[in-house]
């Protein structure tokens, strides 16, 4: 009996402790963010959630942060099992087989609610998220590819920096000057020049274009990559690589890591904002110059990241709430921190959070710039299957192994098979 | 005649079953079930997002055509046909040397053992090194020697390279299977052979090998499934910058068709037939037994 009763007193008071604990606040809505990035990230983005759950005291804002190829794989699987986090980061490359197969919310109606929500954002960001109906994604920052050159080498070899007047030709000329064997064992340890070749980012898109080329059809049926003056665009990369011996070959790169600049070896690269924080911590000085210049003038690509809702989620408005929150001033303010992207808004980018951000002392303003002379980054259904055929066909002709021309003829039908397996 | 102890009887039967639940259900669920939901996706249009649309045998009359994944299954042939002989032939060598009364015998049989028991991601990096171009260890062997520099990871010789580390962490493996091979030999018959004159050569011949084929057997049977399955060494000295392979197999296409371009239908008809050609070849190797006249 005694025990009963003092079970029914514990439970008594369980109870009531537990109604006192939810009483006073409203039943909180969780939302969660997924997305890609280094523990780093995700600290940034913890502060941007708090920031906003002081705003919105009765929302919690998960985040979770994966590595890039972690990040992919997990958010298949977790949409596919019907259980999307509310909002992910998205690229923009990858956003066309996203919003093709109805994953994402149409944030149309939000944005139609609240007109001045784009007022303040880089237009061009905002393009690779437009689709037919509406804008099913949100910029959060974007990235220009600039010149990187390793200062040290370039006064080593008493060569003039790079300029904003340099054109490819130029750059070719010092990328041979400072190929070099330093320790006179016969093989190279300095490369002029370094860049990842496989994607048409950073690289080979801008040289492609500045040429006067394409890289695929305005119909997205087609792949342009070889055909016409993108062929010279092509001879000429190739020139600096197998004639100039100017790049080190994707086989000997492995030796030294998977980024030449920041190993050391390689005197200049092309490159995003997104290795700043990194080449940072090298013991060389360098610096950023504009891309240099085709024959029909200067090109650069521009990407932008950018976060999405997903279709499903239980709580549309409150996801925006935080999509907005993280696309403004503030959220923007605490993300051009980190040094890994150029934040969307213009007054931050033009203000003092990220031109005067913490850091390496490097023109920032030439990221900006970079703006007025770029071209979106490629963007379709089926993106990441056509970058891999092409990747992969043209990997034998960094290593000497094939014949660009060849590579190049095999590239078009293989591509374009992927292309018609999308409509 | 089997031992009595192996055979449980009555209420032991019981219990049997019942310590063995759990392994057994977990084999039912996630084994058995997976092979049948990929079954069922081979059969369906699937890209994870929107729900999925019936194909039928599309999927796999499209492998036929599919570029990427006949390289990968010429790979997988080519690599499986170097593979399966050498680390046969080697781990049973490897079991005879090491099946004597040699000084330092636990030593060398725990030398021999290591690579099974170490990561494969730590270990391929250290091979990749050995392999590497201008500084690499191999190398550095070779143009001591006065000779050029071989490109190991280069399209002439990766395949070659990759067997190399692939039979070098599979040894070990093979060499505890034909050990426990050769110690149930009974020691009477080589004693009986010496007593007819018989040479150790001949001892092997006639003794030995004929005794070992069903550990031959288990072990051409454990190392096709291996050499078909193969993928973490593979992966590490092989990948490039794009996430792709300079050396892609079955197994890798299987991942990267599925998680990497929405495409499970297709993804599970290539698992599918990988099952598939394991299967004939298991099959093969069984009635190859049979004709020897030995028991499974």
């Amino acid at each position: 009996m005694r025990l009963q009763a003092s079970a029914a007193l514990v439970c008594a008071a369980l109870a009531a402790s537990a109604v006192a604990v939810t009483t006073p606040a409203r039943a909180a809505t969780e939302l969660t963010y997924m997305l890609w990035g280094a523990p780093s990230e995700g600290e940034v983005w913890r502060s941007v959630a708090d920031a906003f759950e002081a705003k919105h005291p009765d929302i919690k804002v998960k985040v979770e942060v994966n590595d890039w190829s972690s990040y992919w794989q997990k958010l298949r699987v977790v949409v596919a099992g019907g259980n999307p986090p509310d909002i992910f980061a998205m690229d923009a490359p990858l956003y066309p087989d996203w919003q093709s197969r109805g994953a994402l919310l149409n944030l149309q109606p939000y944005l139609d609610a609240d007109p001045k929500a784009l007022a303040d954002i880089y237009p061009i960001t905002l393009e690779a998220y437009r689709s037919d109906d509406g804008i099913y994604g949100l910029p959060r920052d974007f990235q220009t590819i600039v010149l990187y050159y390793n200062k040290d080498m370039f006064d080593a070899a008493k060569l003039p920096y790079p300029t904003a007047d340099w054109s490819w030709d130029d750059l070719r000329r010092a990328a041979k000057a400072l190929t070099l064997d330093k320790d006179g064992d016969g093989t190279t340890d300095q490369w002029g020049f370094w860049s990842e070749i496989g994607d048409p980012e950073p690289f080979w898109a801008a040289v492609v274009w500045s040429y006067g080329g394409d890289v695929i059809s305005a119909d997205r049926s087609h792949t342009l990559l070889a055909e016409g003056p993108a062929r010279d665009a092509w001879h000429f990369i190739a020139g600096m690589a197998l004639d100039d011996k100017a790049l080190p070959t994707p086989e000997q790169l492995k030796q030294y890591g998977t980024d030449g600049f920041s190993a050391g070896i390689a005197a200049m690269t092309v490159s995003g904002h997104w290795v700043v924080p990194e080449y940072a911590e090298r013991n060389f000085a360098w610096g950023v110059a504009p891309l240099p210049s085709g024959p029909k003038g200067r090109v650069t690509s521009v990407n932008s990241a950018g976060f999405v809702i997903s279709k499903t989620t239980a709580h549309p408005q409150e996801a925006w709430e935080f999509v907005k929150f993280a696309a403004g001033a503030d959220g923007q303010a605490a993300l051009a921190k980190l040094g890994l992207a150029v934040p969307i808004l213009k007054s931050v980018a033009e203000g003092p959070a990220y031109l005067d951000q913490p850091g390496p002392k490097i023109d920032q303003r030439v990221f900006l710039d970079a703006l007025s002379y770029a071209r979106i980054k490629p963007s379709f259904r089926g993106y990441e299957e056509w970058s891999t055929v092409v990747g992969d066909a043209l990997l034998p002709v960094w290593n000497g192994d094939a014949a660009i021309d060849d590579a190049l003829d095999e590239i078009g039908p293989a591509a374009d098979d992927v292309l018609k397996a999308q409509h | 005649m089997p031992p009595h102890g192996l055979r449980p009887q009555g209420r032991d039967r019981a219990w049997l079953l019942l310590l063995l639940a759990p392994t057994l259900l977990g084999l039912l669920l996630g084994a058995l079930g997976s092979v049948v939901a990929t079954a069922g996706l081979s059969l369906l249009h699937w890209d994870l997002l929107t729900p999925p649309g019936w194909a039928g045998l599309e999927n796999y009359a499209d492998l036929a055509g599919d570029r990427g994944f006949l390289k990968a299954l010429g790979n997988t042939l080519a690599f499986s046909a170097l593979y399966v002989p050498l680390t046969v032939a080697i781990s049973l060598g490897i079991a005879l040397l090491l099946n004597r009364r040699v000084t330092w015998v636990g030593l060398f049989r725990a030398l021999y053992f290591l690579p099974v028991i170490t990561s494969p991601t730590a270990v391929g990096l250290i091979w990749s090194w050995i392999f590497a171009q201008d500084q690499g260890l191999l190398n550095g062997i070779v143009t001591a020697l006065g000779l050029d520099p071989v490109r190991w990871l280069g399209p002439r010789m990766v395949l070659v390279s990759v067997v190399i580390v692939n039979v070098w962490g599979a040894v070990g493996e093979g060499m505890i299977v034909f050990l426990a091979g050769l110690q149930a030999v009974p020691r009477d018959y080589y004693e009986a052979a010496r007593i007819d004159g018989a040479r150790p050569r001949h001892q092997l011949l006639y003794i030995t090998l004929p005794l070992m084929v069903p550990s031959l057997f288990f072990q051409i049977v454990l190392s096709t499934i291996h050499a078909f399955q193969a993928f973490d060494y593979i992966y590490i000295l092989t990948r490039t910058g794009t996430g792709g392979s300079t050396l892609p197999t079955v197994v890798y296409s299987i991942y990267r068709t599925g998680f990497g371009f929405f495409r499970m239908g297709d993804a599970a008809a290539q698992s599918l037939t990988l099952a598939a050609m394991i299967l004939v070849l298991t099959l093969g190797y069984f009635r190859l037994q049979k004709r020897w006249g030995m028991p499974a």
